[in-house]
């Protein structure tokens, strides 16, 4: 295992509904990122095919493995790289259950995937409408770690990180679809996810202007500590780069030791007064 | 929540920078030209017309003076060519009166004193000269409806109201104030009172009935679910003033909205038919 690598954010946007134009910007910016040395990339929530296609997803949505996937497979086998990226995906099952997922493909191929758990459905978002939620927690074996996925709004519920950690990952990554009138929240939560986890934590905005809504951008990679390693611009489309190295976190464990101080009686309680909320 | 003036602030320059980018995005997006808009010399036109101008370019602004007899005001013509030179606009001035004369003529029951009526009809047909000059030289109509006036349906149903994009939507009246002089909109027009100009001297607050500063607050208390007599009592108004705004903001809606059609089919338009506004088209895909 890799203990030492970079991870190359990819903050695009998307043209939506247009699967193959998207697929392409994303291997251009693979083989920019295996340019520049990285391991690892990171493109936004639904970046197949763009966050706000609404009843098309019925028609855009595709099994994972399917043929999307493995295509962009191919492309990491070749590039011998980790690919992260969202996609609407529809249940092997059945014809129109849908998942917002993020997918992992790696130099061994299909990795896994991660169903979002907690769908936005209230002020300007919709995604109970159409998707399902998922229902368990991902936690990826890589070359690099174990690898945490969240999708954007899963990042208000710190248990999913908690959770991530204890399974063992080091770095969570977090693909997301955030309108700019809650970047104050997203810059707080993310560097909050990672300081009380003492994690490495990813994550990647979609930017550009969907139905009005405007995507704002500010990818970033944040030290287990929340130094900004890496930050994206606001607005619009960029490609960073960051170094993870896993070694960085033992200090900030012993500094802050949080996970050594967990009180696991305490999650008893909290899963007992939400179910009686 | 406290309602006082400093809750409409706002981060004037990414306000801009929202807006600027918004119009930019849909004009790329919709491959027009350029925007059109009615420029009457008011606050809302006027400052639409400078953001239009600061995120295209003056020479892909078309702005209309769609004056007419009844209503013409020099101030008002004054107001709306100083932001034209000011912001490098490109501008017909239209005199409509012929054709509000033409419908008065032709409506077998046109009633001359029923002046709502014929100011709707100017209203619309401003929006046809806008139409017009969209569909010929391949431009989108951007509406000025701001956010008061349109949560209280004060504008005209397929009037003012009508436009392919309306970028200062979400915006109070007393926040288009600031906007406008954040990005430099003569002073003189921000401070005069705001007026739909459907008859002669009408005034849009006396009509309303309230300041547009009081009415701001309230309506910006209804969008964050405060109750009435919560809103009444931070504002020391009456709960009655707050109960009819309310009551007129809900009543409005069908002004809002695309029409009403009974559910008959799967999928209806206006119910369950979803679909993005814009999107990759089949050409796209393959081209």
């Amino acid at each position: 295992m890799k203990e030492e690598f970079k991870i190359a954010l990819s903050q695009i946007s998307c043209k939506r509904g247009d699967k193959t134009a998207n697929i392409k910007k994303m291997e251009n910016n693979v083989k920019k990122a295996k340019k520049r040395g990285a391991d690892m990339v990171i493109f936004p929530e639904l970046a197949l095919t763009g966050y706000t296609v609404r009843d098309e997803l019925y028609e855009l949505a595709e099994t994972i493995p399917g043929k999307s996937t493995e295509t962009l497979e191919k492309l990491a086998k070749q590039t011998r790289m980790y690919i992260i990226f969202g996609m609407p995906e529809l249940s092997e099952k059945t014809q129109a259950t849908i998942y917002n997922s993020a997918v992992c493909v790696g130099p061994e191929g299909y990795v896994g995937k991660y169903r979002k758990m907690h769908l936005p459905t209230h002020s300007i978002f919709e995604e109970k409408r159409y998707f399902r939620p998922g229902y368990q927690v991902t936690t990826l074996e890589t070359e690099l770690g174990k690898i945490g996925l969240i999708i954007c709004y899963d990042i208000y519920f710190p248990e999913l990180c908690r959770l991530n950690r204890l399974k063992g990952s080091q770095l969570i990554v977090c693909i997301s679809a955030s309108p700019a009138i809650r970047r104050s929240f997203f810059e707080t939560l993310t560097l909050a996810r990672a300081i009380e986890n003492t994690a490495f934590l990813a994550y990647v905005n979609l930017v550009g202007v969907e139905d009005g809504l405007q995507f704002w951008g500010g990818s970033r990679l944040v030290s287990p500590s929340g130094r900004l390693i890496a930050k994206g611009k606001y607005d619009e489309e960029d490609f960073l780069m960051g170094e993870v190295n896993y070694a960085d976190i033992k200090p900030v464990e012993i500094f802050v030791p949080t996970i050594k101080d967990l009180r696991p009686e305490l999650f008893d309680e909290l899963k007992e007064s939400a179910r009686n909320l | 929540m406290k309602l006082t003036h400093s809750i409409l602030e706002l981060d004037w320059d990414e306000v801009e920078v929202k807006i600027e980018r918004f119009i930019r995005e849909y004009v790329k997006k919709s491959k027009t030209a350029g925007v059109v808009l009615g420029l009457s010399g008011g606050i809302d036109s006027s400052t639409l017309a400078a953001i239009s101008a600061r995120a295209i370019g003056g020479d892909k602004v078309w702005c209309l003076l769609l004056f007419e007899q009844e209503t013409y005001n020099v101030q008002d013509v004054k107001h709306a060519k100083l932001v034209a030179r000011k912001f490098k606009l490109k501008t017909a001035t239209i005199d409509i009166t012929p054709t509000i004369n033409a419908f008065s003529k032709t409506i077998p029951i046109f009633d001359s004193k029923d002046r709502l009526c014929k100011g709707n009809i100017k209203a619309r047909t401003r929006n046809t000269y806008l139409y017009y000059y969209a569909n010929k030289l391949n431009l989108l109509v951007c509406g000025s409806s701001d956010k008061s006036e349109t949560m209280i349906g004060y504008f005209t149903k397929w009037g003012d109201i009508a436009a392919d994009i309306a970028p200062l939507m979400d915006l109070y009246k007393t926040q288009v104030r600031k906007l406008a002089q954040h990005i430099g909109v003569p002073k003189e027009i921000i401070t005069k009172p705001a007026t739909p100009s459907l008859w002669p001297n009408q005034s849009a607050e006396k009509e309303i009935g309230i300041k547009y500063g009081t009415l701001d607050l309230i309506l910006y208390g209804l969008e964050h679910f405060m109750k009435s007599e919560e809103i009444a009592k931070h504002l020391k108004v009456k709960q009655t003033l707050v109960n009819n705004l309310k009551c007129r903001w809900l009543s409005m809606e069908h002004k809002r909205r695309m029409p009403l059609t009974a559910k008959i089919q799967y999928r209806t338009i206006g119910f369950d038919y979803r679909l993005p506004r814009e999107f990759a088209t089949l050409e796209e895909k393959e081209a």
